[in-house]
């Protein structure tokens, strides 16, 4: 019923980008247009991408993200794995300004490059980007070298270590590969937020697509100032931070 | 042209041999009631149901990867071909009612392949059971 209902929506609303249905008083439900059908591959007239905004974003914020990242993916219960073994889809880290000791505080996952290292790396093309600039690790193809995970500038990606058991239907994860932030595609593809940004219901985070003049982040993008974790790399990043 | 219709018909022919010879211990829970209804699993368009059978299980490991990399690369979903899709209908419960893993050694998957002698690594990752949250 509620799957007909917000499919139907998204059907007649492709032409603009985000939209509120309202179920019930007080009840959101906020969808992404991602395509007419989910047969039709993506394409690249899209970028999906996510601002957050560090001033707006609290602590507890973030610790509902990351476990919001677990819950959605399954990561977090590696029993054998130790230290730097641990999966770590999403993190809170610290950032400290040298000159005024200002302390933010902000979710660092997979920031979905326009040029991601890892992709150039990857000797078996399992390390890819969609057409819609969403970054992910085909695991399929993927041999377990890490070569990708020395790339990533943003320590963003992990390897798992031991056997897995009982993982979610729509999450595959496995011994042997390198796994990270998939911006929740298989949500996205459904015209469906990423579980992270559905957890903070605050406009501290946005997402959306970055080309689409009429969405929210691209508006947002145009107004304030915002910058992307080590800029200087020139990767190009989909996802951006402001009030750092 | 000849050669191309005998090929053909060998090819026919070994089909028709395999499904005389191979017999199917245990559907699954879900594919077995779909049976049982008189539904015909793996029915496509333009071809009979036991044509369509032949077909399911020549070419089951070629539809899989195909749509692997559809999904994975170009964020196709849905349709007839999802591994969860195989998982959910060609799982059976044990005597407490529990699913017994897809990947178990006696299961609908596995004593097949164990016949024809391949070995799977699909539910290293892929979940063994239909979803939790149904
Ligand atoms: C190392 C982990 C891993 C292994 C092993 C693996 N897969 Fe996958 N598979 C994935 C991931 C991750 C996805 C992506 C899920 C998504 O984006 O929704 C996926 C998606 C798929 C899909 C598309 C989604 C669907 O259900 O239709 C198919 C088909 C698929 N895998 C088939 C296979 C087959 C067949 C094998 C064994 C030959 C296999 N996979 C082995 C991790 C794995
Ligand atoms: C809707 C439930 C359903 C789903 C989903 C399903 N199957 Fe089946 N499958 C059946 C049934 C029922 C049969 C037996 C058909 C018959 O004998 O009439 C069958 C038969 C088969 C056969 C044997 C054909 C033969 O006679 O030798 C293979 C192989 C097979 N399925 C593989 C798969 C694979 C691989 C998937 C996932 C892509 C899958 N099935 C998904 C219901 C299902
Ligand atoms: C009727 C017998 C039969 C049944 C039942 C069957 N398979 Fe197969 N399967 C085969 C054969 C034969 C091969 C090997 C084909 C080859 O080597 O070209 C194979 C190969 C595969 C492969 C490719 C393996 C690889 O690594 O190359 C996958 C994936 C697969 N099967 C999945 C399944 C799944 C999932 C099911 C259960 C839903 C299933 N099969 C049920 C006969 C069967």
């Amino acid at each position: 019923m509620k799957e007909l209902n917000r499919r139907d929506f998204i059907k007649t609303t492709t032409a603009t980008s985000a939209g509120v249905v309202t179920i019930a008083s007080g009840i959101t439900l906020t969808t992404y247009a991602a395509r007419p059908k989910e047969s039709d591959p993506v394409t690249n007239e899209k970028r999906w991408g996510m601002l957050i905004d560090t001033n707006k974003l609290t602590e507890s914020n973030i610790d509902d993200m990351v476990n919001a990242c677990q819950e959605e993916h399954g990561w977090g219960n590696e029993t054998h794995s130790t230290g730097d073994q641990k999966a770590g889809w999403i993190k809170k880290v610290k950032v400290k300004d040298k000159a005024t000791e200002r302390i933010s505080n902000l979710a660092l996952m997979c920031q979905h490059c326009e040029e991601p290292p890892c992709v150039d790396v990857c000797p078996t093309n399992a390390s890819m980007k969609r057409e819609d600039g969403i970054v992910l690790v085909d695991r399929h193809l993927c041999i377990g070298c890490r070569y990708c995970m020395m790339a990533c500038p943003y320590d963003a990606r992990s390897f798992v270590h031991e056997t897995l058991t009982d993982q979610k239907t729509h999450m595959p994860r496995g011994k042997g590969t390198v796994e990270a932030c998939t911006m929740c595609v298989h949500k996205v593809d459904k015209g469906e937020a990423p579980a992270c940004v559905a957890s903070v219901n605050s406009d501290a985070v946005v997402f959306g697509d970055l080309y689409d003049p009429t969405s929210k982040i691209n508006q947002t993008l145009k107004k304030v100032q915002s910058t992307q974790i080590r800029a200087d790399l020139n990767l190009n990043t989909g996802v951006r931070y402001s009030g750092i | 042209m000849s050669r191309l219709l005998i090929v053909f018909l060998s090819v026919m022919l070994s089909s028709v041999v395999a499904q005389a010879d191979h017999h199917i211990p245990n559907l699954g829970e879900k594919a077995t009631e779909f049976k049982d209804e008189g539904k015909e699993a793996h029915k496509r368009d333009g071809m009979s149901h036991a044509a369509s059978l032949i077909l399911q299980r020549k070419m089951h490991p070629e539809l899989l990867s195909h749509k692997r990399d559809k999904t994975l690369r170009q964020g196709v979903r849905g349709g007839v071909i999802q591994l969860n899709k195989c998982v959910e209908c060609h799982t059976s419960v044990d005597k407490n009612g529990e699913f017994i893993p897809v990947n178990a050694p006696d299961q609908f998957c596995s004593t097949c392949h164990k016949k024809v002698g391949t070995s799977l690594d699909c539910f290293s990752c892929h979940r063994t059971t239909p979803a939790e949250e149904m």
